[in-house]
């Protein structure tokens, strides 16, 4: 934290330094050193220039892997030989030692390390390319020289290298082929250009939910769909185009549909078997369970790096300032993003100014109620639309029963649709009425009524087919579900075309021409993730009795980027606020894996265990319950002797409560382990940042200390001074000679002259 | 590849195709500041200045392509942090002072905020950020501040 170099001088000057941090003695040194039961931090001091000795040094963040202490300091000087400065001969005699010193210093501190550390180190040194070309050359030359001496490791060792050389070349080059052929590339190039980081991450997101989609079909087309096609047996029934909408019918006997599987062992010939219920399960829960992983690494990832030091929360104006979003690059989203930026700096400074005005009780109760009142409300209209949903799809059956008109299926879908059009709009409304002291809160409000709403609508009608649907003793309950998913799902896609078609073209119409004080509309990503969370659900919900629907899905996620991106790129005016993306990405993800997929899990889980599979239709037809085919399976392989080990792993492992009790007990000891890790670096942090502003008020002590005895000496002796400071200068090795020669010099004032410049 | 044609777009004339020979070219910042990503950016000569050579704003093709590479979204955290301080720092001195503040919101906001505001704003910023109190903002100040944010990382970031 010495980065000043007053106060080197003041070293050099006053001995009394108390430096109970863990600064450096002298500014240009490097030093390992092995941290205890510190949190570690590896702080990089680098040289910007190349005749400056001046050091900055920068935190690194919490090392994991490294348990030292590892300070930089990465003079030019040291890779480069002092040939740049012609007129530098006093600086040459002064230091060059010190700087090859350093310069050795660096790479015997990247020689012990890994070839992955020392590139990853080197990567982070904030050098030009050429610079750590060289430093690597050196390092590298040096580390054979070294290694020269032990003869029997070097061929496994040089094996190994090349080994991993070849594995990272690999791989880069296969991330470089997998960026140029990724899909949209040059499209989200553009919306990021104009519209910004914010509203480009409703689209990231929606081309990684494809991702998911994509794997699904392929794995289930290949496993299941396939095997199938093999033994299809005819289809009788006539083709009309309204199967397309209601999904019943054609469609009902093909492969769409959980139905039309076969439950026999598929043999052709004298080939392998293949035993289509075992192909079922094991298909459908190996894409669950990849997806799970996948969920889990995404959001830990993104919690790592986006939820750093919560509890440091930053002010606005800062990160007003200094975070302005380079990948903006239209003139006129530029143009307006800075004409936000003035109007959002300007609300912020007036936020800071009134910040210390308290409102009145009366004001405090009338807000309170206000917000009272909101939830009662959305609560209400919630459960009231569960409930009326739940009443009409029992009505709709009897109503089916009645009346034969195909398109009466689509009644309730249409009804589900239209709820989750209408309520969440409805729900901004509120923003009229209720005030909230930050716009952050709206915004998480607001999506939290929304996900009740949808959580409750999609938890309504899982209840109503678990236990109506599949109890009431119909031919084919699991095709009925399938094809009431499919008919919601497309309901959905259809509804949301209309609203980006026409209803968004409809909101710029009446903005341009009728009531011009509205302007364009802003891009609301927080209602439209939750829509595609919300389609992702159902098709994960609808997997299990319709294979075919993540094909759909991918389909429909395809088109809708295609029309979102139109729609956006006519109808919408960037965003004005600053929108914390990242923040709300990782809310989403979570969203998308905490209530979207395990309660997904929960359902098929109560429907393979608890459920009678129906009579004749099916993989499973004629069984007790779904699981009973991994039963029967296991009973099978422990009747021959070369399986024994499945049997004996189901037995223990996955069917006993002891093996999940322990696993669960360790996975709790580690998450409190981890914990109380982060609550001691997060202590250490608040020390550290005190220490800080400690150390700050020290340098303007011994500054002003030092200005007062200059003085005082100024008074005394006049002439004695300027020789002192003289020999200052040049005893001092951190201090720079001013030169003309070279252009990219920048040079240091002794201290009489810091003190009067102002910056 | 894609980026030394992009470089060489730019000044067809002056670069040559063949590069085994490390000719000594640099383009000049006339025709950098040319390129539709870096056009409109309020930053782009302090960019361009900090990634060149002699911080004149003429790049060769290293330097070409160490801008990008950290203006990547793949470079680390702690390296953009570092040039985003030196863009910052608008008069080199490895410290961000009041002075270089009132330079980048005049950038920023483009004349919409009147002077009395902008002092305002680089007042504020120093009473957030400035943690040892010393006036101005030094590298590790700006870091940790820059920490604070997780927005940073994806918003320094030029896509090519």
């Amino acid at each position: 934290m010495l980065s000043d170099d007053q106060v080197n001088e003041i070293i050099i000057e006053v001995e009394s330094v108390p430096s109970e941090t863990q600064s450096l003695p002298s500014l240009n040194q490097i030093f390992l050193r092995k941290s205890l039961a510190k949190p570690t931090f590896s702080t990089v001091s680098s040289v910007t220039d190349i005749d400056s000795v001046d050091c900055q040094i920068f935190r690194h963040g919490i090392d994991r892997r490294h348990n030292q202490l590892l300070r930089f300091s990465s003079l030019n000087e040291s890779i480069y030989p002092i040939h740049r400065s012609p007129g530098c001969l006093s600086m040459d005699t002064c230091y060059p030692s010190q700087e090859t010193i350093q310069g050795q210093r660096l790479i015997a501190s990247l020689l012990p390390m890994t070839s992955r550390d020392r590139i990853k180190t080197i990567r982070n040194q904030p050098r030009t390319m050429e610079e750590k070309r060289k430093l690597r050359k050196i390092v590298d030359k040096e580390k054979s020289k070294q290694s020269h001496g032990i003869l029997g490791a070097t061929g496994c060792a040089q094996c190994l290298n090349s080994l991993s050389l070849a594995y990272r070349r690999s791989k880069s080059s296969l991330s470089e082929l997998f960026n140029s052929v990724s899909l949209w590339q040059k499209t989200l190039k553009a919306i990021g250009g104009k519209f910004g980081t914010s509203v480009l991450s409703y689209f990231s997101f929606l081309r990684w939910l494809l991702r998911f989609n994509i794997f699904s079909f392929v794995v289930i087309f290949s496993f299941i769909v396939i095997p199938q096609f093999t033994v299809a047996e005819k289809n009788t029934l006539q083709f009309t185009g309204l199967e397309f909408l209601s999904g019943a019918g054609y469609f009902g006997d093909t492969v769409m549909y959980y139905g039309f599987y076969t439950n026999t062992t598929i043999q052709h010939g004298t080939g392998a078997s293949y035993n289509m219920q075992l192909a079922y399960i094991f298909t459908f829960g190996a894409c669950l369970v990849t997806c799970f992983f996948s969920l889990l690494f995404s959001m830990a990832k993104y919690f790592r790096n986006n939820f750093i030091n919560p509890h440091i929360y930053s002010r606005g104006i800062t990160k007003l300032v200094f975070c302005w979003d380079f990948t903006v690059t239209h003139e006129k989203a530029v143009k307006l993003k800075q004409k936000n930026l003035s109007t959002e700096i300007r609300e912020n400074l007036s936020e800071i100014l009134l910040e210390n005005a308290r409102l009145t009780f009366h004001q405090q109760l009338t807000r309170f109620s206000a917000h009272v009142a909101a939830w009662l409300v959305s609560t209400g209209v919630a459960a009231a639309c569960s409930a009326g949903v739940y009443f009409l799809a029992e009505y709709n059956s009897e109503f089916l029963k009645t009346h034969r008109n195909p398109g009466a299926v689509l009644l309730l879908p249409f009804v589900v649709s239209l709820i989750n059009l209408v309520v969440p709009r409805f729900y901004s409304m509120f923003s009229l009425v209720e005030k909230y002291e930050m716009p952050r809160h709206e915004v998480y409000i607001l999506l939290i009524r929304n996900i009740l709403l949808k959580i409750s609508i999609v938890g309504i009608l899982c209840y109503y087919w678990l236990n109506i649907v599949a109890l009431s003793g119909e031919e084919c309950w699991e095709t009925l579900i399938g094809q009431d998913i499919y008919r919601l799902l497309l309901m959905d896609f259809v509804f949301s075309l209309a609203d980006s078609l026409l209803g968004e073209f409809l909101r710029r119409l009446i903005g341009m021409k009728f009531i011009t004080s509205l302007g364009l509309q802003e891009f609301d990503i927080a209602r439209n993730v939750l829509e595609l969370i919300y389609a992702q659900t159902l098709t994960w919900l609808g997997i299990f009795f319709c294979p075919l629907l993540p094909f759909i899905q991918m389909i429909t996620l395809f088109i809708m980027f295609y029309v979102k991106n139109i729609s956006l790129m006519m109808n919408f005016q960037p965003p004005s606020k600053a929108w914390r993306a990242s923040q709300m990405i990782t809310v989403f993800i979570f969203l998308l894996f905490f209530p979207s997929f395990m309660g997904v899990l929960c359902t098929l889980a109560i429907t393979i265990w608890r459920l009678k599979p129906s009579a004749d239709c099916g993989p499973f037809r004629g069984l007790p319950s779904f699981i009973q085919s991994i039963y029967s399976w296991i009973d099978t392989l422990s009747k021959r002797s070369g399986y024994l080990w499945v049997v004996w792993i189901y037995q223990n492992l996955i069917g006993s409560v002891h093996f999940f009790f322990i696993l669960t007990l360790i996975v709790l000891i580690i998450t409190y382990l981890y914990w109380q890790i982060t609550e001691g670096r997060k202590i250490m942090i608040r020390l550290l940042h005190e220490q800080i502003i400690n150390e700050g008020k020290d340098k303007m002590f011994l500054i002003e200390k030092l200005n007062k005895l200059q003085d005082m000496e100024k008074r005394t002796n006049p002439n004695a001074f300027i020789l002192e400071t003289r020999e200052v200068e040049e005893q001092n090795p951190l201090h720079l000679v001013e030169h003309d020669a070279s252009p990219d010099l920048r040079f240091r004032r002794s201290v009489q002259e810091v003190n009067p410049r102002a910056c | 590849m894609r980026l030394f044609y992009r470089y060489q777009d730019l000044a067809p004339q002056l670069v040559p195709l063949d590069y085994t020979s490390c000719p000594d070219v640099k383009v000049p910042y006339e025709l950098i500041g040319t390129m539709p990503e870096l056009k409109d950016n309020p930053f782009r000569q302090r960019i361009a200045q900090v990634f060149s050579q002699d911080g004149d704003g003429h790049m060769t093709l290293d330097n070409f392509l160490d801008m990008f590479s950290v203006m990547s979204e793949m470079a680390p955290r702690d390296l953009k942090a570092y040039y985003a301080f030196k863009i910052y720092d608008f008069n080199d001195d490895n410290y961000i002072c009041a002075w270089d503040l009132e330079q980048t919101v005049t950038r920023l906001t483009r004349g919409e905020l009147s002077a009395e505001e902008v002092s305002l704003v680089c007042e504020k910023v120093l009473d957030e950020a400035d943690s040892d109190h010393d006036g101005r903002l030094s590298l590790e100040d700006f870091q940790s501040m820059i920490l604070r944010s997780p927005d940073f990382l994806s918003t320094f970031h030029i896509r090519i």
